[in-house]
């Protein structure tokens, strides 16, 4: 979600085959482990990209990691070629066209990127992209939704975004959105966790979110 | 006088079978029928589809796991558990409604009251539970007046099963528990759609059922007081609701006793595991 | 890590096996669109809706469908969204380095073969169906692109889901030589028909001007469907949300870099 010289990003942490919760902190776990359990494994994951760039994962847990591990190599690599940090335009275009080529045989992600980028000016402009499993982009100026509860997340941040949030008002209504949303599907939840991302700083807080 | 025709009008054939006092009150009177319209003839009949397997054509348009994209999504995934024990029986059960992967609500009774002596649990279908559980709430009165002395639980549950068991195949779809008090004591019974008809000590029913089993068995004994009772049936609802995604939002919980069901309470299985500290994710 | 060029189908086994377990694939963002072309005087008009979508989903309420050839080309797509804005961008890219090698100004017919040829050689599974439209050394140009690869050169014409509402305008309005301001009128009230009569489209009017002088996009060019604003604010007290951990991380704004008085590193 996009606020006033800030943006947000949050996600649940469930990790399921289907019906059964196996994790709620994906992130501390050895993968290979749960990878073995049952190749439909989802979840949602955010990884933080540059100090101001943030990607939301969710979709297949395998592919979660695969992809993850695939954006860090070519991140640093680009990072090592061009001397400087990757933008969040030229990061999205980046898993769009990993995604695209994949496009007979896709991965089962659905990545949402957002993050600050920096203008000629030497100011930050919010930025959010979403994209569907085979890349096309979806570049918005309000919010972007993805994963299991997407269609819920549509529903809620409709009614709820307005222009112009300031930080703290951006975390109210980005965690109402997902609590909410989260709460009425059945395949998500399990805790969330939301990023504030300001020009000078990054506010990670984990909700208290419904544990059923 | 419209009623009195019409009243006429479907015992044609057959001798009046009471007297013409009791043609005072209307069919209207009922609703209609209360609800049991269907039944008029005495025999249960319902419209079936002109297919040539009810069944395979009903499971064609409700198996949202074969084709996420059914046209007809039946409510199912449910955890109710019940069980025996000196104080009587504890009956616990969630509270989510699910259609898909959507949760269409966090606040249906699973547990139908029959009687003030008899409850029954509601797993599979909500309206196969709903419908011939109130049903079997009539035969069991007609079943008092009769023979002057309430139903058995073993005779309540029979009469379930023998009359699901008569549409067997058709496509119900129910797992229930009856559960109730009567001269032998305290009395648990599981019936299912398929006919089955169990007398057991311990049951749990529904998708998060494993989950439920598992705290269940660990700590039952007979000779649990009423209030571990209740505490170990609310940690089963929890755990299921924790686990399983079809299974949640609240815990419904009564006790049967001698003289009769009680309500104990309602329980947010969110506020029970923050309350508990339990889940190790934090 | 080398990777040759083109698709990569080393999921698809593995993806198969999945949807055999009951994982089925995820919707991929389509265009259920109207877009259309028409000649005039002086040139081409392209025109197309805003909406995108995923099954009965609105994903995108104001997405941009026509996409850039070269300066005097442009290509309207509609189908499956990722393919039409990546066999465009890659037509693109081979029109630049063709302009480059031939020292010469791209031509629409160029960029219609590249098209027909790639769509042709994935046999319609690249879903894209498009309308190709330009000025070039030969005058103006249209084309319509059909998703398995056969083409057509037509006066006006319109593509995806709300085509037929569109052609229905055309077929009733559309002639020879117009002007400028009317074939824009006329375009405009094509989109229309198909935002307002096809489930599919929606949104606002996206219009682009080709002339042999130059190419004018008006993005969001008629705005019919405007949200009105909320009359009331949702914004939660702070507060509203209980949260159980916080982490700020501090990030550097401003630095300087004063460079340390020394001799420079010998790197003769």
């Amino acid at each position: 979600m996009v606020g006033k010289d800030c943006v947000a990003i949050a996600s649940d942490l469930r990790l399921g085959t289907q019906a059964l919760g196996i994790s709620s902190n994906f992130q501390r776990v050895p993968v290979s482990h749960f990878s073995r359990v049952c190749p439909s494994l989802t979840i949602c994951q955010v990884f933080p990209i540059t100090d101001r760039l943030y990607v939301g994962l969710p979709g297949l847990g395998t592919d979660v990691t695969t992809l993850y591990e695939r954006f860090r190599y070519r991140v640093n690599m680009y990072t090592i070629k061009e001397e400087r940090e990757i933008h969040p335009e030229t990061f999205t275009h980046m898993v769009s066209s990993t995604l695209y080529e994949h496009r007979f045989g896709p991965y089962f992600i659905e990545p949402v990127v957002a993050g600050l980028s920096k203008l000629p000016t030497g100011g930050l402009k919010p930025f959010i992209a979403a994209m569907d499993l085979i890349g096309c982009i979806n570049f918005a100026k309000d919010f972007v939704v993805a994963g299991t509860a997407s269609s819920k997340l549509y529903g809620v941040a409709e009614g709820l975004w307005e222009p112009d949030l300031e930080p703290e008002d951006l975390f109210e209504t980005i965690s109402q959105t997902l609590l909410n949303a989260v709460d009425r599907d059945a395949f998500s939840g399990w805790g969330a966790v939301v990023h504030v991302i300001t020009k000078d700083r990054v506010i990670s807080r984990t909700l208290k979110a419904r544990m059923d | 006088m419209q009623a009195q025709v019409q009243r006429r009008t479907f015992k044609s054939g057959m001798p009046p079978v009471v007297d013409d006092d009791d043609y005072h009150c209307s069919d209207a009177m009922w609703g209609s029928l209360a609800g049991f319209g269907s039944l008029v003839k005495g025999v249960p009949s319902f419209v079936i589809p002109s297919v040539p397997d009810p069944a395979a054509f009903l499971r064609l348009h409700t198996d949202d796991h074969a084709d996420p994209s059914c046209k007809i999504k039946i409510q199912h995934g449910t955890t109710t558990l019940a069980f025996r024990f000196q104080g009587g029986v504890i009956v616990a059960v969630d509270s989510r409604a699910t259609a898909g992967s959507y949760i269409a609500s966090g606040t249906v009774k699973k547990i139908i009251e029959i009687n003030p002596y008899l409850l029954g649990t509601m797993a599979g279908g909500a309206a196969d539970c709903q419908y011939w559980e109130t049903y079997l709430g009539v035969h069991c009165r007609l079943h008092e007046l009769r023979n002057r002395e309430r139903i058995s639980v073993s005779a309540a549950s029979k009469y379930l099963s023998n009359l699901v068991y008569s549409y067997k195949g058709m496509g119900l779809s129910m797992g229930t528990m009856i559960c109730g008090w009567d001269k032998t004591g305290p009395a648990l019974f599981y019936v299912d759609s398929d006919g089955t008809r169990l007398k057991g000590n311990i049951f749990s029913v529904g998708s998060g059922s494993t989950f439920a089993y598992g705290v269940l068995d660990q700590e039952y004994r007979w000779d649990l007081p009423d209030e571990e009772a209740q505490e170990l049936a609310r940690r089963s609802i929890y755990a299921a609701g924790h686990r399983d995604a079809f299974s949640g939002n609240t815990c419904n919980l009564y006790q049967v006793k001698e003289d009769g069901w009680q309500f104990i309470g309602n329980y947010d299985i969110t506020k029970l595991h923050y309350d508990w500290a339990w889940g190790g994710s934090w | 890590m080398y990777r040759s060029s083109g698709f990569d189908f080393s999921n698809s086994i593995r993806n198969h096996s999945l949807a055999e377990k009951g994982l089925p694939l995820p919707k991929v963002t389509s265009t259920g669109t109207t877009i259309v072309g028409c000649v005039f005087k002086d040139g081409i008009i392209l025109g197309a809706d805003t909406r995108a979508t995923e099954g009965p989903i609105v994903a995108d309420k104001n997405c941009e469908k026509i996409h850039y050839i070269s300066e005097s080309i442009r290509c309207c797509g509609a189908g499956t969204a990722a393919d039409t804005e990546f066999v465009t961008a890659t037509i693109s890219s081979n029109m630049d380095l063709h302009a480059l090698s031939t020292g010469r100004k791209p031509r629409v017919v160029t960029a219609m073969t590249l098209l027909k040829q790639h769509l042709f050689r994935y046999q319609g599974h690249v879903g894209a169906a498009l309308v190709l439209g330009g000025v070039d050394v030969t005058g103006p140009q249209l084309f319509t692109i059909h998703p398995h690869g056969s083409t057509d050169k037509l006066p006006y014409v319109t593509m995806g889901s709300g085509s037929l509402a569109a052609m229905a305008i055309f077929e009733s309005s559309w002639q020879p030589n117009m002007t400028r301001e009317q074939a824009l009128q006329l375009v405009t009230t094509a989109i229309s028909a198909g935002i307002f009569n096809d489930l599919g489209s929606g949104s606002n009017v996206d219009a682009c001007i080709i002339t042999a002088t130059g190419t004018e996009m008006l993005r969001n060019f008629v705005k019919p469907n405007e949200r009105v604003e909320k009359e009331r604010k949702y914004t939660f007290r702070r507060g509203a949300t209980a949260w159980k951990s916080e982490s700020i991380r501090k990030l550097i704004v401003n630095e300087q870099v004063t460079p340390v008085a020394g001799e420079a590193m010998d790197v003769s």
